[in-house]
């Protein structure tokens, strides 16, 4: 067979660019080795036109898709994004929303290069490619890559690709992130990087396929179709641009933007940050015990820790490092190193790269060292397991790598860039839904989570979700229509709160009532990595928001409570008298709920808590609590014993009035108090050491200390040092 | 870009309306913002000591004589700024069930045999200065550990004197508590 030319850069094969460009970033520091950018600096005006033209399309691009697919995910929650690639996969802008994938998409085509498809399955002008395996590069497996390459008289010149979020990929039930899957084959549908069409057409096999394996069918193939238009538009759009600009042109500002970005962000990070090591804990919680599955090792209960430490180096580089993190286990939550890239780029367009500029560069200052081989963030049986789910412990270890973020804002001046968030589970369902037909049921409940407190003033009421500009499901009404169920109300939750000088936003839990539901389960989706243990949110003295809960309420008789108009449960009132609700029987579930059996009218409740407040809630301005109180955001009873605030009502004049006096002689009162209980550490440390030396713990923490130990010399050794434990010491 | 100490203050204060603030997160950031920050930081506490950097609302690492402290507005001092100020604290630690429910009521109450909630307060003047959620049995966290020296030498351009090793000495205090204790 005759040698074929190459389709890269000066007809060069795209695997021999991609080993140039790592070597030249390698030898350089420099993207691509741009040690001395120009092009755009030469012309700033055209280069705002080169960068807006581009990211107008991808915007532009986000939309079409949006107008064509017919799923609530895409429609209302709006979890998709697209984004422009170099041949290599490297990407220089990328749309608004779910801003999760910059570099996961662009990984996927890097695995191309690597595994020769240019010769082996061939990239040509039209071809359609499919991607949704995390071994590949990926966080989930509802996650879809539609990558689609750009020619320009016949060399390849870029990528555009389209990330959707699918509510069916034929997972067992309950769907697109199920709990029950533990092993590979029950993660659904896999597509290794797939070419599923040609000449910009779906492949009609494809499609066949599709549709006698999917329930959803209709739904994905929209989204394939919405994404595939999506694309063309964007490349129809390059193609103008590049007749505009030049190829030339193009291609060195394309790699210009990316190696600027990098320049940026080592500035940003300079100009906001403090260099040194920063430290938190993540403890996840991995409750499989009754989770019905047929692989019986995986029912076990069990935690892992997760230290996280963050170096912020003088260069300007960080480093993240979560040596000390316990083993894999066969559950749905083990994340792939490469998934960890994609909840730091979710974080990093959140915290610094805000402006609209973030591509690749605005990772490149950033390593996340490899966790250890076996660990929970890099299982070696990862082709066996399922990872339907692994968002839970990242999404908590990223929650509080904004604080740490967050906290170094703080120390820079920047207070009002003080921030973190947190997140919570969501129901999932499957069943026959009210038009009869069986099929995967994504439900609300994710998103509506309090915000934490910045540095200056409040939290934002239900502002804390990063993932995506929405931070709720949309309109509930919409799915409603989706769904057999009906939202009960959104009332914000006062108990929710992070409390502190500035609290958190307040948290709003989801009711959904099943309606006209015939047979169903359901069962956690998305969820967090604590359940028994609240997340460490608290900055300054704040505290962190209250415990997360999910109930199943099921009324004793629904139709008598609608006739004998008896009340329903609409909020969740004082979080000490909702379970003496004497209609129905509560469960109150782990915070990803095993599969269960659920049934008309039953009330499926996400109650989310909230981020951290931010200082001594005894400092808080009785301003501010008084505004709260006003405003029903708070109660009298934390008023008084969080805040040391008095306050009574005032009929007459319908508001709440403080009691400045008695709120100093609380307050004082409150300091006596803690300088009598607070005792020296050294004492504390003393009868926690005996503790620990009489391994008087839970079973759960000392298997999930024992198992850091097992993976980490390091992790084992600072341990017993702070501990001061015996050399030979074991749980 | 660049904010008078009025704003600042006001910021700082939280007198400013969230407009404004949303303002000043919007606009790129102000390369002085430190250098006042510093300043109006030092107005506000009764001591004469430079402050280097604040740690909290409270605490911040002074320099004192020749060396780096860390110390609380009140004027009490926590000792060396790379030993985890919280082992010099005083603490109280919500591990039951009766201490978590005073500030997480019914169902918003951790497991106490999994969790527990610990409060550092300053023992000069009882200001609550941390909280920390962590597993029964977590090691206390030096939350951070700042690279002082490369900071004002390399970032700010205003070298400290007297150098110190950027090194966690935690452990220093620990090993004198076992040593203390057998």
């Amino acid at each position: 067979m005759p040698k074929r030319k190459g389709i890269g850069d000066g007809g060069r094969k795209l695997r021999q660019l991609l080993e140039e460009k790592k070597r030249l970033l390698e030898e350089s520091g420099c993207y691509a080795g741009i040690t001395r950018p120009h092009v755009l600096r030469d012309d700033p005006i055209k280069t705002e036109l080169f960068h807006s033209r581009i990211m107008s399309a991808l915007i532009a691009g986000r939309e079409t898709c949006k107008l064509i697919s017919g799923s609530p995910y895409v429609r209302e929650v709006a979890e998709l994004c697209m984004g422009l690639y170099t041949p290599e996969g490297d990407n220089i802008v990328q749309s608004t929303g779910i801003q999760v994938h910059i570099r996961l998409m662009g990984d996927n085509i890097t695995w191309m290069i690597e595994n020769n498809y240019e010769d082996d399955v061939g990239i040509n002008d039209g071809d359609l490619f499919l991607a949704n395996d995390p071994v590949i590069a990926g966080v989930h497996a509802a996650d879809l890559y539609d990558l689609l390459p750009v020619f320009w008289e016949g060399e390849l010149v870029a990528w555009v690709c389209t990330v959707i979020m699918e509510m069916d990929i034929g997972a067992v039930s309950p769907g697109c992130m199920p709990t029950t899957a533990v092993e590979r084959g029950a993660d659904g549908m896999k597509f290794t990087c797939e070419k599923i069409g040609w000449n910009d057409r779906i492949r009609r096999d494809f499609e066949i396929r599709i549709e006698l394996g999917l329930d959803l069918a209709d739904l994905f193939l929209l989204d394939r179709k919405g994404a595939v238009a999506a694309n063309i538009r964007v490349r129809e759009e390059v193609k103008n641009v590049i007749r505009e600009f030049g190829l030339d042109y193009f291609k060195k500002a394309s790699g210009e933007l990316i190696e600027e970005e990098r320049r940026n962000q080592i500035a940003r990070i300079k100009q906001r940050t403090v260099p040194g090591r920063y430290h938190d804990v993540v403890p996840f919680e991995i409750y499989m015990a009754s989770v019905p599955t047929s692989w019986l090792p995986a029912k076990k209960d069990t935690l892992r820790l997760i230290p996280i430490r963050m170096d912020i180096l003088p260069e300007g580089r960080v480093v993240l490092d979560f040596d000390g993190i316990g083993e894999w286990g066969w559950h749905p939550f083990n994340p792939t190193p490469k998934a960890l890239w994609g909840a730091l780029s979710i974080s990093v367009v959140q915290t610094l790269s805000y402006d609209g500029r973030g591509n690749l560069g605005s990772l490149l200052p950033f390593e996340i060292v490899q966790p250890r081989v076996d660990s929970l963030f890099n299982p070696s049986q990862i082709k066996k397991l399922a990872t339907g789910n692994p968002w839970p412990s990242m999404i908590d270890v990223f929650s509080l790598w904004c604080g740490m973020l967050g906290t170094s804002f703080y120390m820079r001046g920047f207070r009002e860039e003080t921030f973190n968030y947190v997140s919570g589970s969501g129901w999932e369902l499957a069943g026959y839904d009210q038009y009869g037909n069986k099929r995967p049921m994504m439900a609300g409940g994710p998103g509506c989570f309090g915000a934490g407190a910045t540095g200056v003033c409040d939290g934002v009421d239900t502002g804390g979700w990063v993932a995506t500009p929405e931070t709720d499901v949309g309109n509930w009404e919409v799915w409603e229509l989706f769904v057999p169920e009906m939202f009960m109300s959104r009332m914000l939750e006062p108990y929710s709160v992070g409390y502190g000088k500035y609290r958190s936003g307040l948290s709003m839990p989801t009711m959904e009532m099943l309606h006209r539901l015939t047979i169903g389960i359901g069962s956690g989706a998305i969820g967090c990595a604590h359940d028994r243990i609240i997340p460490n949110l608290g900055l300054f003295g704040g505290y962190p928001g209250g415990k997360r809960n999910t109930f199943m309420v099921r009324y004793h008789n629904f139709q008598e409570l609608i006739d004998k108009r008896l009340p329903l449960i609409h909020e969740i009132g004082h979080p000490r008298e909702f379970l003496n609700y004497k209609y129905a029987d509560i469960l109150n579930l782990p915070h990803i709920p095993p599969t269960i059996e659920v049934r008309d009218k039953d009330l499926l409740i996400s109650d989310n808590g909230s981020a951290g407040g931010l200082g001594d809630p005894i400092d808080r301005d009785p301003a501010l609590q008084k505004a709260d109180l006003d405003n029903s955001l708070t109660t009298e009873e934390i008023t008084r014993n969080v805040y040391c605030i008095e306050a009574d009502y005032d009929e007459k004049a319908r508001q709440w009035r403080i009691d400045e006096q008695a709120t100093r002689k609380l307050r004082e009162a409150k300091r006596k108090e803690r300088l009598s209980r607070g005792m020296p550490v050294e004492q504390w440390w003393q009868k926690a050491r005996q503790r620990l030396l009489d391994k008087d713990l839970d079973p759960l923490l000392t298997e999930m200390y024992g198992s850091s130990m097992k993976l980490s010399e390091n992790f084992t050794r600072e341990f017993k040092d702070f501990w001061g434990l015996p050399s030979d010491f074991a749980f | 870009m660049s904010y008078s100490k009025s704003d600042l203050k006001d910021l700082y204060n939280g007198k400013l309306p969230w407009t404004k603030i949303k303002e000043i997160m919007s606009q790129p950031k102000d390369d002085d913002r430190f250098e006042k920050y510093i300043e109006i930081l030092q107005e506000r506490v009764p001591w004469p000591e430079r402050i280097l950097l604040p740690l909290g609302e409270h605490i911040y690492i002074v320099e004192r004589n020749r060396e780096r402290i860390v110390k609380c507005d009140c004027g009490h001092e926590f000792g060396d700024y790379r030993r985890n100020w919280k082992l010099s604290a005083l603490v109280f630690v919500r591990d039951t069930r009766e201490k978590l429910e005073e500030v997480y009521p019914g169902v918003r109450c951790p497991d106490p045999r999994l969790c527990e909630v610990r409060e550092f307060y300053c023992p000069g003047c009882g200001a609550l200065l941390k909280v920390e959620s962590v597993p029964v049995g977590c090691p206390i966290i030096f939350d951070f550990l700042p690279d002082l020296d490369a900071f004002y030498r390399e970032w700010l351009h205003k070298p400290l004197s007297g150098e110190k090793e950027f090194t966690d000495m935690s452990h220093e205090v620990t090993l004198a508590w076992q040593l203390k204790h057998g």
